[in-house]
């Protein structure tokens, strides 16, 4: 596992680039919706972790041909690919340990 | 508005702005023309929310470039996941441990030294500020910054090393306790 640390918002980063390359604004949307508004991501905050995910190789921009400046779309790399399924993989074994700590009582 | 988005982005070191500015500066724009209308509060969180994360962000990446490749990847996480607890790790209790007994040690030998100087030679006043030269002072006050500085670097690394280390073997299932992870 690469090193660089995953936090909630890195994470829901890399699950919105997942399916389909996406831009700036349609990754905040997406993050939006999927943690049912709970994380709202600046665009600082977005373009820090996007700068972070691209300086270690996870992701990497998509070269449009119609792509302004301004509409950047950016998409998983391989590394990223297989670093996103590991970390997936990590938390499912967290959550079935979890499930088994905290079994509802008298089941 | 996007005066005052355009305005905030200088905080920025240059080469992230070139390369972020214009594209961070139309997303903004987009969440803006979406919040529009929907309210005073809805508005105000969002301002809040966009000033911080600039504030937040700007001071991240110029402390980043300033420590280069060594600065860890974040240090302003929002939200951590799958972090282990802090624990005082023992290597620095030991170190501490080590520290500790040099100095009461070092103590008590300059307390003997004291009492095994025989007090009949004239009578030595107390040192005056005056026998003090600027050199020495210096070197007096450059050498403890540096053992100070070497003790918390010894520190930071003992922390930062065992953190780590407890991170990466972290095993949630528990079934490979010597996996090759």
């Amino acid at each position: 596992m690469d090193s660089l640390p995953v936090t909630e918002p890195v994470l829901l980063i890399l699950l919105s680039l997942a399916k389909e390359p996406r831009h700036g604004y349609a990754i905040l949307r997406d993050v939006r919706e999927m943690s049912h508004s709970r994380v709202l991501l600046s665009t600082g905050t977005l373009y820090g972790a996007l700068r972070r995910l691209l300086a270690e190789g996870w992701i990497e921009r998509v070269s449009e041909e119609d792509a302004s400046r301004g509409r950047q779309a950016y998409r998983l790399t391989a590394r990223g690919e297989r670093n996103l399924q590991q970390e997936v993989h990590h938390l499912k074994q967290l959550t079935r340990m979890a499930s088994f700590r905290v079994a509802p009582k008298g089941t | 508005m996007s005066c005052v988005y355009r305005f905030l982005l200088q905080l920025y070191p240059s080469a992230h702005r070139h390369e972020y500015g214009e594209e961070m500066l139309a997303v903004f724009r987009e969440v803006q023309a979406e919040t529009r209308g929907k309210g005073i509060l809805r508005t105000g969180r969002f301002w809040i929310r966009e000033v911080l994360g600039l504030l937040g962000g700007a001071f991240e990446e110029h402390f980043r470039s300033l420590m280069g490749s060594s600065y860890p990847p974040s240090i302003f996480l929002r939200r951590p996941i799958m972090r282990s607890e802090f624990r005082f790790p023992k290597a620095t209790a030991t170190l501490m441990t080590i520290i500790l007994a040099a100095v009461v040690m070092a103590i008590e030998k300059a307390t003997a030294i004291v009492n095994s100087v025989p007090h009949t030679g004239p009578h030595v006043g107390p040192i005056q500020p005056a026998h003090f030269t600027l050199f020495p002072t210096l070197l007096v006050i450059l050498t403890f910054g540096c053992v100070a500085g070497a003790i918390g670097w010894a520190v930071a690394f003992a922390l930062h090393r065992t953190g780590v280390q407890r991170l990466a073997d972290f095993n949630p299932s528990g079934r490979q306790a010597s996996g090759g992870r």
